[in-house]
C-alpha cells in the first residue's frame, strides 16, 4: 500500500513538472526590454535589451536563431559603451542548442566565445582582449543549454501546474563549465508589462550555483500568465549591485 | 557654523552641475537637495550682507535641478545605430551558416 501511495505521488509529482509541448517559440518575435541599474536607490536606466528570434536556414536543416543585444543608451555612449550579443541557434522544437556565441564589448573590453555543440560533445573558442584564441573541448549532459536557450525554455514550462515553492531544475553552459540552475515558482503577481498592458504573471526565481548571481529569491523573472509566456519583468542582484529589466515592447509574439 | 554650512553648500552645488553634464538621470537631484537644504541654513546664519553669495549658490543649484528634471522629461533613452556593430552581426551570421553547416556534416 505505502508502496503504492509512493509511487502515485512520485508520478503527480513528475507530471506537475511537465513542459508545455504544444506551446513552440514563434520565429520573429521580438521583445524590447529598458534594462536599469541601481544606483544609491535609485533605478538608472542604462540600457536596450533585445531579445529576438528569426528562423536560420542551411543546407540541411532550420534553425531558430534565438538573439539577445544589450546596448547602452546614446546618452552613455561617451562614458561607458556596452555592445554585447548573445546568440544561440537551436532546434526549433526541442530548444536544444546547436551553436552559442556571447560577443561582448564593454567599455573597450571584448570576449568572444564560440560554443559549437554536436549532441554532448562541445568545442569551444575563447578570444579575450589581447589574449591569444584557446580552444577546448568537453562533453555536457544531453539536456543541456546555453543562457540564451534557457531563457526561452522557461517559457515553454507548464506553470498551470505548479504550486508555490515547486522547483524544476535545468543544466547551462556557461564559462566552459556545466551550471546547474533551479527554477522556483513563487505564484502570481500583476505587473506592467510595456504594450501589452497590465498583466497577471507567474513569479520565478532563478538560482544558479554560480558567483554572477547573487541571493536568496532576489534574481526573479516574471512571465505573463498565458500561453505565450512573455517575460515582462526580470530583476536581478548580482556582485556588483542590483538591476532591472522592464519590457517596453513586445511584437510578433 | 555659517562657513561649514556655505562649504558643504558650495560643494554640492559643484556635484550637481557636474551631475547637470553626466547621464544620471534624476541621481542628480541627490547633491541638489542637500545643497539646497544646506544653503537655506546658511542663508539663515548670514546677515543682510552675506546672503548674496548664499543666494547665487541657491540659484545655481536651483538651474542645475532644473536642466536634470527637464533632460530627464525631454530627452528620450535611445540606441544609437551602431554601424560597425550591425556589420559585425551581418559577417557573424556568413560565419554561423559555415560552423553550422559544418557541424551538420559530422552527422
Amino acid at each position: 500500500m505505502k508502496k503504492s501511495i509512493l509511487i502515485l505521488l512520485t508520478t503527480l509529482l513528475l507530471c506537475s513538472f511537465k513542459t508545455d509541448t504544444n506551446y513552440t517559440i514563434p520565429s520573429g518575435e521580438t521583445l524590447v526590454f529598458a534594462g536599469s541599474y541601481n544606483m544609491s536607490g535609485l533605478m538608472t536606466q542604462l540600457a536596450q535589451v533585445t531579445l529576438s528570434t528569426e528562423t536560420f536556414k542551411t543546407a540541411k536543416n532550420e534553425y531558430l536563431h534565438l538573439t539577445c543585444e544589450l546596448s547602452t543608451y546614446s546618452k552613455w555612449d561617451k562614458f561607458f559603451k556596452i555592445r554585447d550579443i548573445y546568440e544561440s541557434y537551436v532546434n526549433p522544437t526541442t530548444l536544444k542548442p546547436n551553436l552559442y556565441k556571447r560577443n561582448i564589448d564593454e567599455g573597450g573590453f571584448t570576449k568572444k566565445e564560440k560554443y559549437a555543440i554536436k549532441g554532448t560533445s562541445v568545442t569551444s573558442t575563447m578570444k579575450r582582449k589581447n589574449m591569444p584564441e584557446t580552444t577546448k573541448t568537453f562533453t555536457i549532459g544531453a539536456s543541456t543549454y546555453d543562457v540564451v536557450s534557457l531563457l526561452y525554455k522557461v517559457r515553454t514550462v507548464d506553470f498551470k501546474t505548479l504550486t508555490a515553492g515547486q522547483t524544476k531544475s535545468f543544466t547551462i553552459v556557461f564559462d566552459e563549465k556545466e551550471i546547474p540552475v533551479t527554477l522556483k515558482y513563487i505564484g502570481k503577481e500583476t505587473v506592467s508589462a510595456g504594450n501589452l498592458g497590465t498583466k497577471e504573471c507567474y513569479k520565478i526565481a532563478i538560482a544558479a550555483k554560480t558567483k554572477v548571481l547573487k541571493g536568496t529569491d532576489k534574481n526573479l523573472i516574471w512571465l505573463t500568465a498565458d500561453d505565450k509566456k512573455v517575460p515582462a519583468l526580470m530583476k536581478f542582484s548580482i556582485p556588483v549591485g542590483t538591476g532591472q529589466l522592464t519590457l517596453t515592447s513586445a511584437t510578433g509574439i | 557654523m555659517r562657513r561649514l554650512f556655505l562649504i558643504i553648500t558650495a560643494l554640492f552645488t559643484i556635484l550637481s552641475i557636474v551631475f547637470v553634464f553626466l547621464p544620471l538621470g534624476t541621481l542628480g537631484l541627490l547633491p541638489v537637495g542637500v545643497a539646497l537644504i544646506f544653503g537655506f541654513l546658511a542663508h539663515k546664519k548670514s546677515n543682510f550682507l552675506q546672503k548674496k553669495l548664499v543666494k547665487l549658490l541657491l540659484i545655481i543649484c536651483a538651474l542645475a535641478s532644473i536642466c536634470i528634471i527637464g533632460k530627464e522629461l525631454l530627452i528620450k533613452d535611445v540606441v544609437e545605430k551602431d554601424e560597425q556593430f550591425e556589420n559585425t552581426k551581418i559577417e557573424s551570421k556568413e560565419e554561423d551558416k559555415k560552423d553550422l553547416e559544418e557541424l551538420e556534416e559530422l552527422e
